[in-house]
């Protein structure tokens, strides 16, 4: 699949990191990109645009990420959610994986790992 | 990071005022050091020595080392070996002082050995940022001595100074600390540590010092508090606060969690044990760090 044609999802309480995350991925060649504010859009907007990778704060109001990668992965087991967060202690990374996140990212994220998980995502959807 | 404590220190000993050192926190950056203020530190030359040089060379059109030289100050080597060493920031607030006529050379080498010998630090503990005497310095000076988690707050506190350095700038000094039960907010970014230490954390000060600290983390420059310089100054305190949850993870074995971030205006904060409020002075404005092992009320 072409970058320009993938479909992203950002799930992000601070609207700066949805920001920054949109302007980089948008260098990409990606403009279908959604944001949702906290976990309970993250699974509304999952289910109404099927995007084809979600990158998803794990401290939101609401629906925590890791309830909202639940959710998701009940909807669509494939799903690929990168997990990001300044709390990258083992116990989270732990959990993100064993539900089932595609990824993990701790914060400030560092853009060339999401250039890498874009690039790589894009290769499978071939 | 001893740079910054170093300008607090100038502050205590009366030897500049506030004002004097946040327009010295300012010039710093274009300050050139001189083999003068490098001698004097390494302690290769006294203040009247440098003096001495500085006038004889206002009568001769020679460079500083070489009349060092003639005059048996220092050796050839010494100046090499200055020339060679690296800008500290220490160095570099107190040429500001001194250029700018708010000190003597005398008075910086006095305050510097005295600074010095105050906290047993040598210059390689000035350089090097990785010291563990910095969370003595910061132990003694927020006197978090007899306090429950004074351990884990020094290891905040110390962290905090390196995310600041880090993704703010180096410029800044930190003021007297002082506990309250009661504080009176600007602008400020408030999250909650939970687990097995409960801590309240927040990062506080009027518009024009939240806006431009937030302008500082954000890389980009804000005009007005909107919700981008909101999230700026949030997102600060929620990567700092997810560092420290690693770090203490990493340590102890012991989980943390964090609250989702808010950020409120002119609000009072109450808390009924004492909570730690740290003002950190920069150019553009003092930034207020709070502590406290209470969730406080917010009203």
């Amino acid at each position: 699949m072409e970058v320009s044609k993938m479909k992203i999802l950002l799930c992000d309480d601070s609207i700066l990191v949805r920001k920054k995350m949109k302007q980089h991925i948008n260098s990409l060649g990606c403009f279908n990109v959604f944001e949702a504010v906290n976990g309970i859009e993250a699974v509304n907007m999952y289910k109404e645009n099927n995007p084809d990778l979600v990158f998803m704060d794990i401290v939101m109001p609401e629906k925590t990420g890791v309830d909202a990668l639940k959710d998701i992965l009940a909807y669509n087991k494939k799903a690929k959610v990168v997990m990001a967060s300044s709390v990258g202690t083992q116990n989270h990374l732990k959990v993100a994986i064993e539900t089932g996140a595609y990824d993990f990212l701790q914060k400030p994220i560092d853009f060339d790992s999401v250039t890498k998980i874009v690039t790589k995502v894009a290769k499978e959807g071939n | 990071m001893f740079t910054q404590f170093f300008g607090n220190f100038l502050l205590n000993q009366n030897l500049v005022a506030n004002w004097q050192l946040s327009e010295a926190l300012e010039l710093q950056k274009d300050t050139k050091l001189k083999l003068g203020v490098l001698a004097i530190n390494a302690g290769f030359m006294t203040a009247d020595q440098v003096n001495t040089v500085h006038s004889a060379q206002q009568r001769m059109d020679k460079r500083f080392g070489d009349i060092a030289v003639e005059m048996r100050f220092v050796t050839h080597d010494q100046i090499e070996t200055l020339l060679n060493t690296q800008k500290t920031g220490h160095l570099l607030l107190g040429q500001a002082l001194v250029d700018k006529g708010y000190m003597t050379n005398g008075q910086f080498e006095k305050a510097l050995n005295d600074y010095k010998k105050l906290y047993s630090i040598n210059d390689k503990d000035f350089s090097d940022v990785q010291n563990g005497k910095i969370e003595q310095v910061i132990k003694t000076f927020y006197h978090f001595n007899n306090f429950k988690y004074a351990k884990v707050f020094t290891e905040y506190v110390s962290l905090m100074f390196k995310n600041i350095i880090r993704f703010i700038g180096d410029d800044f000094s930190p003021l007297e600390p002082v506990t309250t039960n009661e504080f009176e907010a600007g602008w400020i970014a408030t999250q909650t540590i939970k687990g097995k230490y409960n801590i309240f954390t927040a990062i506080d000060g009027n518009e024009e010092a939240f806006i431009e600290f937030s302008s500082r983390f954000a890389g980009e420059k804000f005009t007005d508090i909107d919700e981008y310089s909101q999230a700026s100054v949030a997102e600060f305190l929620n990567l700092h606060n997810g560092l420290f949850t690693v770090n203490i993870s990493n340590e102890q074995q012991a989980e943390l969690e964090l609250a989702p971030q808010t950020v409120q205006n002119n609000k009072i904060i109450k808390t009924s044990s004492e909570m730690f409020c740290m003002p950190i002075c920069f150019p553009f404005g003092t930034i207020n760090i709070l502590l406290s092992n209470d969730i406080p009320q917010i009203v």
